[in-house]
């Protein structure tokens, strides 16, 4: 007899145990993290982890934190004035908080994509190679490979390998988001973080960014913010959601999209909130 | 009518209005001092008035008319003057007669009724020279060696001296000017060691010898010198002016001859243009109120680069400073309102700053380190084209502060954040992508230091500017850049010529074209820069968010 | 109508559509359980008519489940509702396919009432009669659970089948025995066979619906669970 047991679509394969993960399975582990901007308190006792090779999505309203939590993973928040944070935020067993620790060199490990397409007013090639050039990378021949691999990797290599030396400008506002994504990936980070990648591209630009950040999951641990939380569901693996600097739910993906726990995720997934 | 002032048509007639007229005043500067300016360089008709005075005296003017005006005739009443009746005004015409030999003014009024026949004598010629002026009135005759020749040798008799000439010129600015500088040189070099104690009797004689050598040198050109000057001392051009007197010029110090009365337009024209270029590559002759003003031009240029090139890295640093790394305390503010106010400090003030510190404090105590042989006689301890471009540079500086951070303000945060995150240090940003967006800010600051420090004069008339400069501050004797030196400055030639020359009069023409020239290469140098300026924003233009 | 909290989403478009579609559904429900007492008296009653005019009203049935089908189909397009919004059309859609199988059943128990029976052969009727109550008692049941999706009675609904397919077997049993003791009335006997076991399929497809209305409140899959695990949801 011939048992066939179909494919469940609920419980992917790689169905992981978010609150028991070995370390090897863990990208980033995020304890006990605060973060206060002046008196505000914009992250309260924020703990998770990210589980490597896959893609890790924040939702929420906005000003819940998402954006802030993301940005605490390469140290953006730096950058911002009056700015406290307490916790440890764990890559390689490092807390990346740690005074010692080369804030350029964290985020070479950890790239970042912002919200709108920010190439920088050079050729494609330059851009691409942006990276490796401050890293020091002069070799023509490694630049040219870093250029086609990451623009493979970004599947923008077909659409621009007759012009790399044009200026990225001329672009268009999907193809300069996937540069500026194979510009983050040329470096070959660890982490990608991916903040609200596709809310200024139109809707065709944003499937194709999708389906690129389903692709680049095989390679980087992808985290990613969005306000879409379609495009939550479609890419993401696990789904965390966040409400007024509380991390509320986080679970997979599929479960949260159709049985979440929590009231609040229900009320602001199906478009209660407020 | 309120419908009128509600259509928003009131505004849009007021504010074109307001273009309007500056439009007519720039343009109007324009063609005002193109028109005086240019007409100087345009050969003008040779006239000769037959007058007959008041006492029925006969007399002969030759000249150019350069000015007529009208003047009331009760002006001239004192002067018993019988006038047509019921005629209120009277014509009088400024004539430049030249020949200061033989009257001590250049140009002289003649009342129009007084004269009884105007011709335009084909004969007539004017002669340029390099002394004295023009001289008015008809060739007699030419003198070749001693013997009279026909007139028609004329033009090759004055290219004839025209080469030597420049073979002369060669010699003494190049050759001789080179022996001198390597003389003196030699002089201080002695000096030094002398004060150093270490002049030994055979360094004493090695200088000795080489000195002996540059003079011997010396002697040789002198002696080819004077073969030249033989040379161009053998003919002698006999003129007959306007009262019949012969005059003999000698041909050395003709520059050229023309029958201004025989042009046609055609040939008008070269020759207008030709006086352009003579005017602009020539030097200044006769205190300044003729020949060109290239030594002008050159100084004006080479201080305004220097400036700009003093003054550029500076204000940018500065910039970079204030808007990057300054924390945004209220000592940041005060910093950028004292830069501010800077710009409003009157410029003669920075030359008093400039002379007491740059040329006393500073170029004093570099004399006494470093150039302890020339004093008493100062190198950097005076006036100098190095001083005045230090001056200027600080005078701009605020202008590029401010334009530079107004750049550096407009760069989105976008462009920031994304070399940081790619693990770009905050200097690597900086050097890699801010600076290069903001090149074009960068640029409009210079250009707007330029436009400034181009027009000054007020400044460097104590920081460096003189008259008359013997040598330009660049030349073939080593180090080639000679800092040190004063320069000659438009700015300050057109004051110059236009204030203080003996001639006002004839010196007005001179006035307006430097001060055309001026204005052109302020253009010419804004647009170099607003040239770069539009290709660096086309490479950096932003995307419009 | 508590589970289903309605009102509270931002989109008023969004409620009306949900709204709609639920009202649809119960007015499909109210359809369904009319059409099936109706069938019911109709046999007891031997009452042509009755039965004529329940076969006349299948149509109306098969018209709201492609109306509430085709509204379920909209909002999905429309709306990509999640969580609970996206549980309640799954369910809907699923229980309109239900309720209009049910309706097909109580077609073919109104057959029954058009063949010519003996006086003997009420008895059969009679019998028929009891298990037919039971089961439009249950639908009724499942669907006033269904309009206030209320799991609790959602889940004593789904035990209480048992009882319903007891009543059919020992039905089964005794027609049985008719038709052995009577052979010239199988062909009634038959008719009434398929009648009882239209109302058997009554009750399974009614527990159905009491699983879609489980699986919408507790987001839980009890299709295929013990009746321990599913009491255990309680």
């Amino acid at each position: 007899m011939i048992s066939v047991t179909p494919t469940a679509l609920s419980d992917s394969p790689n169905k992981l145990d978010l609150n028991n993960l070995s370390p090897e399975q863990v990208a980033l582990n995020i304890n006990n993290l605060n973060l206060h901007y002046g008196n505000k308190q914009a992250l309260q006792n924020i703990s998770m982890a990210i589980p490597k090779g896959q893609v890790t999505a924040f939702i929420g309203p906005s000003g819940c934190g998402k954006s802030t939590l993301l940005r605490c993973i390469n140290r953006m928040n730096d950058l911002v004035d009056n700015c406290k944070i307490t916790g440890e935020i764990n890559l390689h067993g490092t807390n990346i908080y740690d005074k010692h620790v080369d804030v350029a060199e964290l985020r070479r490990k950890v790239g970042m994509v912002f919200q709108r397409p920010n190439p920088f007013p050079k050729t494609i090639y330059e851009n691409v190679i942006y990276g490796l050039r401050i890293m020091g990378e002069n070799n023509r021949r490694v630049l040219d490979d870093a250029v086609e691999k990451s623009l493979r990797s970004a599947a923008l290599w077909n659409e621009v390998k007759d012009r790399l030396h044009e200026s990225a400008l001329g672009l268009s506002g999907g193809q300069q988001q996937r540069l500026v994504i194979a510009r983050a990936i040329a470096i070959q980070p660890e982490v990608l973080l991916l903040d609200e990648p596709t809310s200024a591209l139109d809707p065709i630009s944003t499937l194709t960014i999708e389906e690129l950040i389903n692709d680049l999951k095989k390679e980087f641990t992808v985290v990613i913010v969005t306000h879409n939380m379609q495009q939550a569901a479609r890419v993401s693996d696990q789904t965390a959601f966040m409400y007024m600097g509380d991390l509320i739910e986080y679970s997979d993906t599929n479960t949260l999209f159709t049985t979440p726990m929590k009231k609040k995720t229900e009320d602001y997934i199906t478009g209660r909130y407020g | 009518m309120n419908k009128w002032f509600k259509s928003g048509s009131p505004w849009i007639w007021l504010s074109a209005g307001g273009v309007s007229i500056s439009l007519i005043s720039v343009l109007g500067l324009l063609w005002l001092i193109a028109s005086r300016g240019l007409s100087y360089f345009w050969p003008s008709e040779l006239y000769q008035f037959n007058l007959t005075d008041e006492a029925g005296a006969k007399q002969v003017v030759i000249g150019e008319i350069y000015d007529r005006e009208h003047i009331p005739v009760s002006q001239l009443a004192h002067l018993n003057l019988t006038l047509p009746e019921g005629q209120e005004t009277l014509e009088r015409l400024l004539i430049k007669t030249g020949n200061r030999e033989l009257v001590s003014l250049d140009f002289r009024w003649i009342l129009s009724t007084n004269i009884t026949q105007t011709t335009k004598p084909e004969t007539l010629a004017v002669v340029e020279r390099r002394t004295n002026g023009n001289f008015y009135g008809f060739i007699d005759h030419i003198v070749l060696d001693g013997v009279e020749v026909a007139q028609d040798r004329l033009p090759e008799l004055v290219e004839r001296v025209e080469q030597f000439q420049a073979e002369i010129d060669s010699l003494q600015k190049s050759d001789i000017g080179a022996i001198n500088y390597q003389l003196e040189r030699l002089r201080l070099k002695a000096r030094k060691h002398q004060l150093q104690g270490e002049l030994t009797p055979e360094l004493q004689q090695s200088i000795d010898d080489e000195v002996a050598k540059l003079e011997s040198d010396y002697r040789t050109l002198e002696k080819e010198l004077m073969v030249f000057r033989d040379k161009i001392a053998r003919d002698q051009l006999v003129m007959r002016a306007m009262d019949g007197q012969l005059v003999t010029i000698n041909f050395e110090n003709i520059l050229k001859v023309s029958f201004n009365n025989q042009l046609g337009v055609f040939e008008k024209t070269k020759i207008f243009f030709s006086q352009i270029g003579a005017f602009i590559v020539d030097d200044p002759r006769e205190a300044n109120t003729e020949g060109g003003v290239f030594p002008a031009i050159f100084g004006t240029v080479l201080m305004v680069l220097l400036m700009t090139v003093i003054v550029s890295p500076f204000g940018v640093i500065a910039a970079i400073y204030l808007h990057e790394y300054a924390g945004k305390n209220s000592l940041t503010k005060l910093l950028r309102i004292a830069v501010i106010n800077l710009a409003g400090v009157p410029s003669i003030v920075y030359g008093v700053f400039g002379l007491g510190f740059f040329v006393y404090m500073v170029g004093g105590s570099l004399d006494q380190i470093f150039y302890p042989e020339t004093l008493p006689s100062p190198t950097f301890g005076t006036p100098g084209v190095l001083w005045s471009a230090i001056t200027l540079a600080i005078l701009t500086l605020p202008v590029v502060i401010v334009s530079t951070e107004e750049g550096l303000s407009r760069i989105p945060s976008a462009m920031r954040h994304g070399s940081l995150a790619l693990g770009a240090t905050k200097a690597e940003t900086l050097w890699r992508i801010i600076l290069p967006i903001a090149s074009p800010a960068i640029m409009t600051g210079i250009i707007l230091a330029i436009a400034r420090a181009a027009g000054e004069v007020a400044p460097l008339m104590l920081v460096g500017v003189v008259k008359m400069a013997p040598n330009l501050p660049l030349d073939g004797n080593f180090p080639f850049l000679h800092l040190e030196r004063k320069f000659m400055h438009l700015g300050f030639h057109i004051y110059d010529v236009g204030f203080q020359s003996p001639n006002v009069e004839a010196a007005r023409p001179l006035v307006y074209a430097t001060a055309l020239l001026l204005v052109s290469i302020i253009v010419a140098l804004n647009m170099t820069a607003v040239t770069i300026r539009n290709r660096l924003r086309e490479k950096y233009k932003m995307l419009e968010h | 109508m508590d589970n289903l909290h309605m009102g509270r989403h931002i989109s008023g478009q969004f409620n009306e559509d949900l709204e709609r579609v639920i009202n649809n559904v119960m007015h499909m429900g109210g359809l369904v359980e009319k059409q099936l007492s109706d069938a019911l008296a109709a046999v007891g009653n031997n009452d042509e008519e009755l039965a004529r005019e329940v076969l006349n009203n299948d149509y109306q049935i098969n018209a709201y489940e492609v109306s509430i089908d085709d509204e379920c189909t909209r909002i999905i397009a429309k709306r990509q509702p999640a969580a609970g919004d996206l549980r309640l059309i799954m369910a809907i859609v699923k229980t309109i396919a239900d309720l209009e199988r049910i309706g097909d059943e109580a077609e073919k128990i109104a057959q029954v009432a058009l063949e010519s029976f003996s006086s003997k052969q009420q008895d059969l009727l009679l019998n028929l009669d009891n298990l037919g109550r039971k089961v439009l008692e249950f639908l009724q049941a499942t669907l006033d659970a269904f309009t206030r999706m209320d799991v609790d009675t959602a889940i004593n609904i789904h035990q209480t089948d048992d009882s319903i397919n007891r009543e059919y077997e020992a039905l089964m049993r005794q027609l049985m025995t008719y038709m052995m003791e009577d052979p010239r009335s199988i062909p009634q006997i038959m008719t009434v066979i398929w009648s009882a076991r239209a109302l058997e399929r009554i009750g399974d497809r009614s527990q159905n619906i009491c699983e879609y209305i489980i699986y919408f409140v507790k987001g839980k899959v009890v299709r295929h669970t013990t009746a321990e695990d599913m009491k255990k949801l309680k």
